[in-house]
């Protein structure tokens, strides 16, 4: 399936600029010594934001970024760190450079390489080495924070376990957990698990304890095989010489500990004993003798790669693979591992100078290793990004954002001016056509242009669902890659419009929505076949119209909700639960804020983000979230929109001078009803015989509390149609068609039984909109469906 | 006052009154959006006799009580003089039918008199006191309380 998806970017580019301007806004505003967590949770929401529509867009780099960036404010909303006023400014850093980045997407100059990998240090030093800054493990690598130290420090261990033999046969299946376990923790494989062994080693560091390391690693293995001891020092320094300052004698850092370094080998004479403990953060030093790596500190950035003799150097490329053994270093940071989340910021393989340097302009694919054809991937996003540039650069001229407030407005005030033209044709009405002939032909003209003007206005703010819908192709085939699962995306109903503000609105929680699908819904090809499914999953994105509601559905047919481990995890987060629960209250457990059965934080889901947010987000817009699943045999999640401001087709019909609008999409036909094809049942129920059928009479008068027409045969019934079945509604006369917009009657008002909206008629009069399915229930008056109805 | 609800203790201290029948009452100017004449409303089937229905405010669908017919005051007659409040209550919008708005009166906290309990129409919780203003006798509706409550069935049993 292919999509242009380059007449989504605008929409994009405006979004993620809102995002960054919001959480500027909301960094400036922090304090800085008691942060409200309500802050910090917004500012994450506006990366986890970024970072999904980047994502959708392919613009990895910008994804590579906001994972970062996200990972330490995650910690900070989780209070597993303090926030610090370095955070701040790193945080800022980090908006500047993803603005930057989206200016580059937009057609501006490239983003500065450099200051990019400086903030993503930086802000990797602030989330992982954070603890280490604080005075007593300011050098923790050579001593080894002792292994029974609780959370926090950072430490090396050797980590071993055995992987189900289904499993280790898999070579797709290791190396997708191998890379996630890695992006997980920094960690160095020792030994890839395989069928013949099934053992996975890898020493390992980490801020985990060992109980949190052991729950991450149950995802993996049995945990009875899993095996955590403390690395020794001098078997780290050898194995990989992670995070250690590897220096010899005299190097001139002394001016490098401005900005921090947590890992310092200090060897007698070294001028970096100087470093001040306060300093956040870690740093990769691997400064050759004589190296002036002082220059390169102000930057407060991580690596380092001094090549001797190159005094003028200074932190222009942290990393250029090849270049000297430091190069080697770089592929041994677990931290900087191309992990397959897109988390890899140093593409190239040791020794590929030129892969880096080609890929960095592109800026497109950073990291997007494990996707089985790295290279096509690569060569399409550069190709892609040209193409946009040059729309988005058209686009930006060509269309402008307007406050939604200001197109309600402009809706009501033409709604206000239509009937203020009907009056004035009215009045006219009286003239005498010859006298006022000028008078009158103007009146016409004013509302042929006064329609016009209607329509102009009414489209502004109508949209295909397919604007959102299409979006998603992209987000499944790449998501489906990375997680190595076979997906079928289908859309129905992608013509139901949506106002605009509605589409802007639910497309971050479907995103959402759909990655939880793919990624905890549906199962692996192989489970899903041991399941007697087939291979490849289905994801069904759906929108319809509903008893005056619209339902967006995304159905999946994967494994469903584990209702065992919901409750256990709730019960785990002190939440009120019981065993007695239904069902339903169960699945809403999981919108509770920060809930995540998942065992493993990955790029794609698992920070408990999501739910919460989609569920605040469509509340927010009035409507309700649904959740319905079944084990084994997948879940649905419906999202529930009350129609603000849709636009109806209706039929005007006249009841006992009453208006009311019947949606034309429940009319199946209207006729007028001879004497004789009416026929009465139990006495007082009646029928009429339309073409073999007999369907009930429902008279509109009696659905609304007034005495039933004495006869049937000066009326008009409309036939409609509803997930109730058929019905004949009787009503007195048919008045017109109509677009109509729907109006809330619930804003101010309550909701009303068989009604499903108001619209405001032509002549100014508000005339209420027809449900259908209620109209039908209450008409044949079963009495329990009454009271629900 | 012990009855009233501590929130809505108005500050402005400016009174909208208004006639029903041949009672006088008030409520606070601040609540108050606009007024207008009376225009007929459209129908809601099933809503009780008070609610009028709804109009149309500049494209805002606006339910209309005749408080007359709620708290059986007066005739409810509606010719050029019947008058409706725009209040706003909350987020809401809602319009009162009233006889005649007659003042803006300003009425400090001691001016006002708790209302005697009894059993009548209007329930004394939505009576923030009586005001005395030259000979006349200011009825202070807490129209908020009043317009939120269960029994104007304005808004969803559920919600509230």
């Amino acid at each position: 399936m292919t999509v242009d998806m380059s007449q989504f970017y605008q929409v994009f580019f405006d979004e993620a600029g809102e995002h960054l301007a919001n959480m500027e806004s909301l960094l400036l505003d922090l304090d800085v010594e008691a942060p409200d967590l309500e802050d910090l949770n917004a500012i994450f929401r506006a990366a986890h934001s970024i970072k999904g529509g980047s994502g959708t867009f392919g613009f990895t780099d910008m994804t590579s970024v906001t994972h970062i960036l996200e990972t330490l404010l995650d910690k900070l909303r989780k209070q597993e760190l303090a926030l610090r006023p370095e955070m701040v400014d790193a945080f800022l850093a980090a908006g500047d450079v993803l603005r930057a980045q989206l200016e580059h997407h937009q057609g501006g100059p490239e983003a500065d390489p450099d200051s990019i990998q400086a903030v993503c240090a930086t802000l990797e030093s602030l989330a992982t080495g954070g603890p280490a800054a604080s005075p007593a493990e300011s050098a923790p690598a050579d001593t080894g924070t002792g292994p029974g130290a609780a959370a926090g420090p950072v430490r090396e261990l050797a980590v071993s376990f055995d992987l189900p033999a289904e499993v280790a046969g898999d070579p797709a299946a290791v190396a997708n957990l191998v890379d996630g376990f890695c992006e997980t923790v920094a960690c160095d494989v020792l030994a890839r698990p395989s069928a013949e062994a099934p053992r996975f080693r890898a020493h390992v560091t980490t801020t985990f304890a060992d109980a949190e390391l052991r729950d991450l690693l149950a995802f993996y293995a049995d945990a009875g095989t899993i095996a955590i001891e403390p690395a020794g020092a001098a078997a780290a320094i050898q194995d990989d010489s992670f995070g250690l300052f590897d220096d010899a004698p005299g190097v001139p850092v002394g001016a490098a500990e401005d900005d921090g370094f947590g890992f310092f080998d200090s060897a007698p004479g070294a001028p970096a004993q100087a470093a001040p403990p306060e300093d956040a953060g870690f740093g990769f030093f691997d400064a050759a003798p004589g190296a002036p790596a002082a220059e390169a500190a102000d930057d407060s950035f991580g690596l380092f790669d001094d090549a001797p003799g190159k005094p003028e150097f200074s932190h222009a490329t942290p990393v250029k693979p090849g270049d000297s053994p430091a190069a080697i270093e770089a592929e041994g940071y677990g931290l900087f591992i191309d992990a397959p989340a897109g988390m890899g910021l140093f593409p190239g393989a040791p020794g590929s100078r030129t892969a880096a340097a080609a890929a960095a302009p592109a800026a497109s694919n950073f990291g997007r290793r494990a996707s089985d054809q790295p290279s096509v991937e690569v060569a399409k996003g550069g190709r892609r990004e040209t193409d946009k540039t040059v729309t988005s650069a058209s686009a930006e001229a060509s269309s402008i954002r307007v406050s939604v407030d200001k197109v309600d407005q402009l809706i009501n005030l033409v709604g206000e001016l239509v009937i203020t033209q009907a009056m004035i044709a009215d009045a006219a009405g009286y003239l005498d056509p010859i006298q006022a002939e000028k008078l009158i032909s103007g009146i016409d003209l004013l509302a042929r242009n006064t329609r016009d003007l209607q329509e102009s206005v009414m489209s502004i703010r109508m949209l295909p669902m397919s604007m959102v819908f299409s979006r998603f192709p992209r987000v499944v085939r790449d998501l489906a890659g990375k997680l190595n699962k076979q997906v079928d995306l289908k859309t129905v109903g992608e013509n139901t419009e949506l106002d605009k503000s509605l589409i802007e609105k639910i497309t971050d929680p479907l995103t959402h929505l759909i990655r939880n699908s793919l990624d905890h819904g549906l199962e692996t090809p192989d489970r899903r076949v041991a399941a007697g499914k087939p291979a490849k999953g289905t994801i069904t994105l759906k929108a319809s119209h509903q008893g005056g509601n619209i339902v967006i559905e995304v159905l999946d047919d994967g494994a469903g909700l584990n209702r065992e481990r919901i409750l256990a995890k709730a019960r785990e987060k002190g939440m009120n639960v019981h065993d007695g629960m239904s069902d339903g209250e169960v699945w809403q457990l999981i919108m509770a804020p920060g809930f995540s059965t998942a065992e493993v934080v990955t790029d794609v889901s698992g920070r408990g983000v999501g739910m919460d947010v989609v569920k605040k987000n469509i509340e927010g817009l009035g409507g309700r979230v649904e959740l319905e699943s079944s084990p084994g045999h997948g879940t649905r999640i419906a999202i529930r929109l009350p129609l603000t401001l849709a636009i109806l087709d209706g039929m005007s019909v006249g009841v006992d001078g009453d208006v009311f609008i019947v949606p034309l999409t429940a009319i199946v036909e209207s006729l007028q009803p001879q004497a004789d094809d009416i026929k009465t049942m139990a006495g007082n129920s009646r029928v009429i015989h339309i073409r073999g059928e007999y369907l009930p009479i429902i008279p509109l008068t009696k659905v609304f509390g007034e005495p039933e027409p004495a006869a049937f045969d000066n009326g008009i019934i409309v036939v409609v149609e509803s997930e109730e079945g058929k019905a004949a509604l009787f009503v007195d006369a048919l008045l017109g068609q109509h677009q109509v917009v729907i109006k809330s009657l619930e804003a101010n008002y309550r909701k009303v039984p068989g009604i499903s909206g108001a619209t405001i008629m032509g002549d100014g009069n508000v005339a209420l909109i027809l449900d259908i399915a209620a109209v039908t229930r209450i008409g044949l008056d079963h009495p329990a469906k009454r009271m629900a109805a | 006052m012990d009855n009233s609800s501590d929130g809505s203790i108005v500050s402005s201290g400016e009174f909208l009154t208004f006639t029903l029948g041949r009672e006088e009452y008030g409520i606070d100017i601040l609540k108050v959006q606009e007024i207008r004449g009376y225009e007929t409303p459209t129908r809601i089937a099933n809503a009780p006799a008070f609610i009028k229905g709804v109009i149309n405010l500049r494209g805002v669908i606006v339910p209309i009580v005749d408080l007359r017919i709620k708290f059986n005051l007066g005739e409810p007659t509606y010719d050029q003089f019947t008058v409706v409040i725009i209040l706003n209550i909350g987020k809401r919008v809602v319009g009162i039918v009233v006889d005649g708005v007659s003042d803006v009166i300003q009425l400090s906290p001691g001016n006002l008199r708790p209302a005697p309990e009894f059993g009548s129409a209007l329930d004394t919780r939505y009576i923030l006191g009586l005001g005395t203003l030259d000979e006349r006798m200011i009825i202070v509706v807490d129209i908020e309380q009043l317009m939120s409550s269960q029994e104007m069935a304005l808004v969803e049993a559920a919600a509230a």
